[in-house]
């Protein structure tokens, strides 16, 4: 509105102070005229918002709407009328010399690392984790951001410098760079506190030796538990994100922030076409396929899927799907689940995602009323976005499928086969790279 | 257009501890250490920080003089509250400020994304804006 000349007043809870004003200035405008309510206006009747219209800026003090009123009327100041372009450092190419432990410390006091220790970036391991890639160490590799916040650049020899400190071997670096190709940053800044995991398909999941069978999501491997660190640290360093308060604001955060869902699909074990075949890669190709959504929840058995007799897994799943927030569910099952699914009939995923996309539904009001639809998918039916706004004009009892597409709904294999166990977690499929590319 | 780099790393997030080199910390602990003997071996590490692109400054647009007889829109860019609450605003503008004539409106699209169309009706029949966002 600013740059189209009309005067604006933006306006915050006060839980979001340092972010508005951290994000206005990296946007350009460093004093904004920002007003803030009392936190949260969620959930409080009318009337106890008209008792915040009437009352104070939590922030400055001032009655609010004076605040807005003079905002909107105070001559802008001469620093404020001016443009350009400021270059932004992040401090020096190098630290030290120091000693091992003040460097540790530095890169923990100066929110770089994941407060574990980590193996220290030294130009010599940093050269080393480049011979894992044929690509120059000063080639960009992409860009990255989490949110909705202006995304940084990185180079090759930048994502090596992170997977020194993960712990990663040179090997699993071309993983990495196709991750960090994606753009999709490993911690979000939704105060759903989300989480992101990383499928790996193709035969460079035997070549780093990772871990698809007993305790596949357990940590039993180095390249399963330093990939995923690895994308976790870039979301730190690569980009703007992680900064609780400022670019993080998950209200309780999440553990699999630690080193993400990194799952190496069992194709050897599995019944069925492993995912990046699906999304259209050749078998022999190297993917990795990364996803992201607020959690996961374990179920039990592998009966059923439709099958009246015993309905455990299909009656599991349909009550899952039906108290996620997040918009898609990665469902990942061990080969006895998927074995046995296949005895009924489900020779495929596909069969499989379409029986549960058809099966698992909630009236258009149900949906109309949803935490999801409200916040995030009416704004999209207001832009005549489908299926959302044919939603919108359905009839209160009219059923509608949970997900918005069957191909929201993804399943992968791994496990070590002890018992039929399968875990879902409730994220949608972001995008898929090749690993292949980077190496 | 120069900005003091140091505001410019705190408004991203950013230490400006790392501006120092060595680190702060680490001079201290240096200081200490040469007090005493030591063998210990002193290395350097890379800076694990990507390139943030360069800040665009963008002027803020000439205020009003006064409210009186101006259209202002009240603009919900989502989530949950802001709606109700600007709702709320414009309700007491109503009783106390009558002639200000407010607008509501919900902004379409995902959260951060524009709103072209939003954006001209504002810009054609609208004085000023109030954007609000929920929680």
């Amino acid at each position: 509105m600013e740059k189209m000349g009309v005067p604006c007043v933006p306006m915050a809870t006060q839980a979001f102070k340092d972010l508005a004003k951290s994000n206005a200035g990296k946007r350009g405008m460093p004093h904004a005229r920002i007003v803030f309510t009392p936190h949260p206006v969620w959930g409080k009747t009318p009337e106890q918002l008209m008792v915040y219209v009437e009352g104070n800026d939590p922030v400055t003090g001032k009655p609010m709407i004076k605040e807005i009123v003079d905002d909107l009327t105070t001559p802008v100041a001469e620093e404020d009328k001016k443009s350009g372009m400021a270059d932004v450092s992040v401090g020096p190419p190098v630290f030290g010399p120091e000693t091992a432990d003040n460097l540790q410390k530095y890169f923990l006091d100066n929110g770089m690392t994941d407060f574990l220790p980590i193996i220290l970036p030294t130009e010599e391991k940093v050269n080393a984790m480049l011979q894992g890639t044929s690509h120059h160490p000063d080639e960009v590799v992409g860009k990255m951001a989490a949110g909705a916040f202006a995304p940084w650049t990185f180079t090759v020899k930048q994502v090596a410098v992170n997977a020194v400190m993960a712990g990663c071997e040179p090997d699993y670096f071309p993983v990495l760079l196709a991750i960090a190709s994606s753009g999709m940053a490993a911690l979000g800044s939704s105060t759903t506190s989300f989480a992101y995991s990383a499928v790996i398909n193709g035969p460079i999941r035997d070549k780093l030796n990772m871990n698809y069978g007993l305790g596949a999501l357990s940590p039993f491997a180095q390249s399963n538990a330093t990939i995923g660190r690895s994308w976790t640290l870039m979301g730190k360093n690569l980009t703007p994100g992680g900064v609780p308060g400022d670019t993080y604001q998950g209200g309780q955060g999440n553990n699999l922030d630690y080193n993400n869902l990194v799952i190496a699909e069992d194709e050897k074990n599995s019944p069925w076409t492993p995912l990046h075949v699906q999304l259209g890669f050749k078998p022999e190709e190297n993917v990795v396929s990364l996803f992201g959504g607020p959690d996961v929840r374990q179920g039990h058995g592998a009966k059923g899927a439709g099958v009246a007799e015993n309905a455990m897994f299909d009656e599991q799943i349909s009550y899952m799907f039906h108290s996620m927030v997040g918009d898609g569910a990665l469902v990942i099952c061990d080969p006895l689940v998927a074995k046995h699914l296949v005895e009924q009939g489900y020779d495929t995923k596909e069969k499989l995602s379409d029986w549960l996309w058809k099966n698992t539904v909630r009236t258009a009001k149900e949906f109309r009323e949803s935490f999801l639809a409200y916040v995030h998918l009416y704004p999209l039916a207001l832009q005549g976005r489908e299926p959302y706004a044919a939603w919108y004009k359905l009839a209160d009892d009219t059923l509608v499928p949970f997900f918005p597409r069957v191909s929201d709904i993804n399943f992968v294999v791994c496990g070590g086969q002890a018992n039929a166990f399968f875990q879902v977690a409730n994220m949608r499929h972001g995008r898929s790279a090749s690993i292949d590319k980077w190496m | 257009m120069k900005m003091n780099r140091r505001d410019l790393l705190s408004l991203l997030g950013v230490s400006p501890a790392l501006l120092a080199t060595p680190p702060a910390h680490a001079q201290q602990t240096k200081t200490a250490h040469a007090a005493a003997p030591s063998t210990e071996q002193k290395f350097e590490a890379l800076n694990p920080k990507g390139t943030p692109p360069p800040v665009r400054l963008v002027p803020m647009a000439p205020r009003l003089d006064t409210l009186s007889g101006k259209t202002i829109y009240l603009v919900d860019t989502g989530f949950m509250g802001g709606g109700t609450f600007l709702q709320q605003m414009q309700i007491w503008f109503g009783k106390n400020m009558p002639d200000v004539t407010t607008v509501f409106r919900k902004k379409a699209g995902a959260y951060p994304e524009e709103d072209p169309a939003l954006w001209k009706e504002i810009k054609e029949k609208g004085n000023a804006a109030i954007m609000a966002i929920g929680h």
